[in-house]
């Protein structure tokens, strides 16, 4: 199989992932759940992965570093935290439904601050738009998981630093795959899947907190017992019940693998893969592709579309000839709201650290023979 | 032998302290705070030996890790506070 669906999940991961999660079930108990041996192995395993990904995103203080079980739970902590019903919310056109959802449900007052895909500069003006005419909370995603568009991240912190707008960033599709710098963005909050680019298991993801949260969850932390109230100190604020050990485990590899391999080297292999793509597919009638024209504003994500041809039955029939790459809306309706496509939908091809030239040129051979050449 | 409990509020900050330690050459173990002196319930501390404590103080304050509290065992296996 050709796998072309890293941005849902990143599936050839390191090898040692995989060892050192299935290590873990039977070696490893629960950190701060008691003094013996493996107990105390879990809670060093916890604080290496935070370690790990305090060095990657550089942030000052590990404890700031909180385990979640995906992005869409850190994003929930972040916005629960910061939005209130009637808060006044500014949004990019690219958010996820991880986004949008929680800030519906909360009838926070939601603002879209919309530009065309691939532009950065009217991503910039759009925001410094919208938060002029006053703004609570500024939501964003580092890269659109449709369309790969990589918005000006430090440019949009900065414009909410200067009028003290607190900025959750949604960094699902860029943590492990472009440069990202927690105590330069002075976000408030920095939410991230730990089963995509950072190559951990499926049930992981980090929540980087600049600013003091609310718990989602209360229950057990092992500290502070007495105490009815959770603990106001991170990670433990945050870090309720059994934690995934498996998967810290696992993710505490895959992030030293991002760290070994070098974000930046990464960063330039996906985006020479997703160049090669896109120039196959629109070499072919009738084929629409999302692309960035100078190429460094797009991460290793691509959309693409085909005239006639329903993108669910393409995406089914690819997939019978051994090529995974996921169709429809992709759970963020209204990045394709802003770019036109949201009643098609588009196929969506994205790659990891792991794809090679060979696989990017079969794909293309493949889609040919199924009459699109 | 005599040695001191350095408590701390949470696991990953016993955590960081010992790193910060064991960065400077002082040898640092991560426990959990025996019950009489854990304070709410369920802490963990940081194990060091009498003659470090000073080095130890200084490396902390350097770093920004400043002790909740500090415990010297004695003689009867009971623990005193140490005043900082």
């Amino acid at each position: 199989m050709i796998y072309l669906d890293s941005a849902a999940t990143t599936m050839q991961k390191p090898a040692a992932v995989a060892a050192s999660t299935a290590w873990a079930v039977n070696h490893l108990a629960s950190p701060g759940r008691g003094g013996h041996r493996p107990a105390m192995a879990a809670a060093e395993k916890a604080f290496a992965c935070r370690e790990a990904a305090a060095r990657l995103f550089h942030v000052n203080d590990p404890e700031r570093v909180v385990f979640t079980f995906n992005a869409t739970h850190g994003l929930n902590i972040a916005i629960k935290t910061l939005a209130r019903p009637g808060s006044r919310v500014v949004v990019s056109g690219y958010e996820h439904n991880a986004v949008t959802r929680p800030l519906h449900a909360l009838e926070a007052s939601v603002r879209v601050a919309r530009g065309p895909v691939f532009d950065q500069e009217a991503a910039l003006e759009a925001f410094r738009r919208e938060l002029d005419r006053g703004a609570d909370l500024a939501v964003c995603n580092h890269v659109s998981n449709v369309f790969g568009f990589i918005q000006p991240i430090e440019e949009i912190a900065a414009l909410c630093r200067e009028r003290e707008t607190p900025l959750i960033v949604d960094a699902s599709q860029s943590a492990g795959c472009v440069p990202l710098d927690f105590e330069s963005l002075g976000a408030a909050f920095i939410a991230m899947p730990g089963h995509k680019g950072l190559y951990g298991p499926q049930g992981t993801g980090l929540l980087l907190c600049g600013t003091d949260p609310a718990p989602l969850l209360e229950g057990g932390t092992g500290s502070e017992s007495r105490r009815q109230a959770m603990p106001d100190f991170l990670p433990d604020r945050l870090e309720a019940g059994t934690h995934n050990v498996a998967g810290i485990a696992g993710l505490t590899e895959g992030l030293r693998f991002v760290e070994r391999r070098g974000v930046e080297r990464i960063a330039a292999q996906e985006a020479r893969l997703i160049r090669r793509m896109g120039k196959g597919l629109r070499a072919m009638p009738g084929v629409e592709v999302f692309q960035s024209r100078e190429g460094e504003v797009q991460a290793g994500v691509l959309s693409f579309r085909i005239k006639g041809r329903d993108c669910e039955e393409l995406g089914e029939e690819l997939g019978r000839r051994g090529i995974a790459l996921r169709a429809g809306l992709h759970c963020a309706p209204l990045a394709h709201e802003t770019v036109g496509t949201l009643e098609t939908g588009t196929l969506r091809a994205s790659v990891s650290a792991f794809n090679t030239e060979g696989e990017i040129d079969k794909f293309l051979q493949t889609l040919r023979k199924l009459g699109h050449s | 032998m005599l040695y001191y409990l350095i408590v701390c509020r949470s696991l990953t900050y016993a955590q960081r302290t010992a790193a910060a330690l064991e960065r400077a050459g002082i040898t640092a173990r991560v426990l959990r705070s025996p019950k009489s002196i854990s304070g709410e319930g369920c802490s963990h501390s940081v194990k060091i030996s009498q003659r470090n404590l000073p080095d130890a103080l200084r490396v902390l304050q350097r770093v920004g890790l400043t002790p909740k509290r500090v415990y010297i065992t004695a003689g009867d296996g009971s623990y005193q506070e140490v005043a900082l």
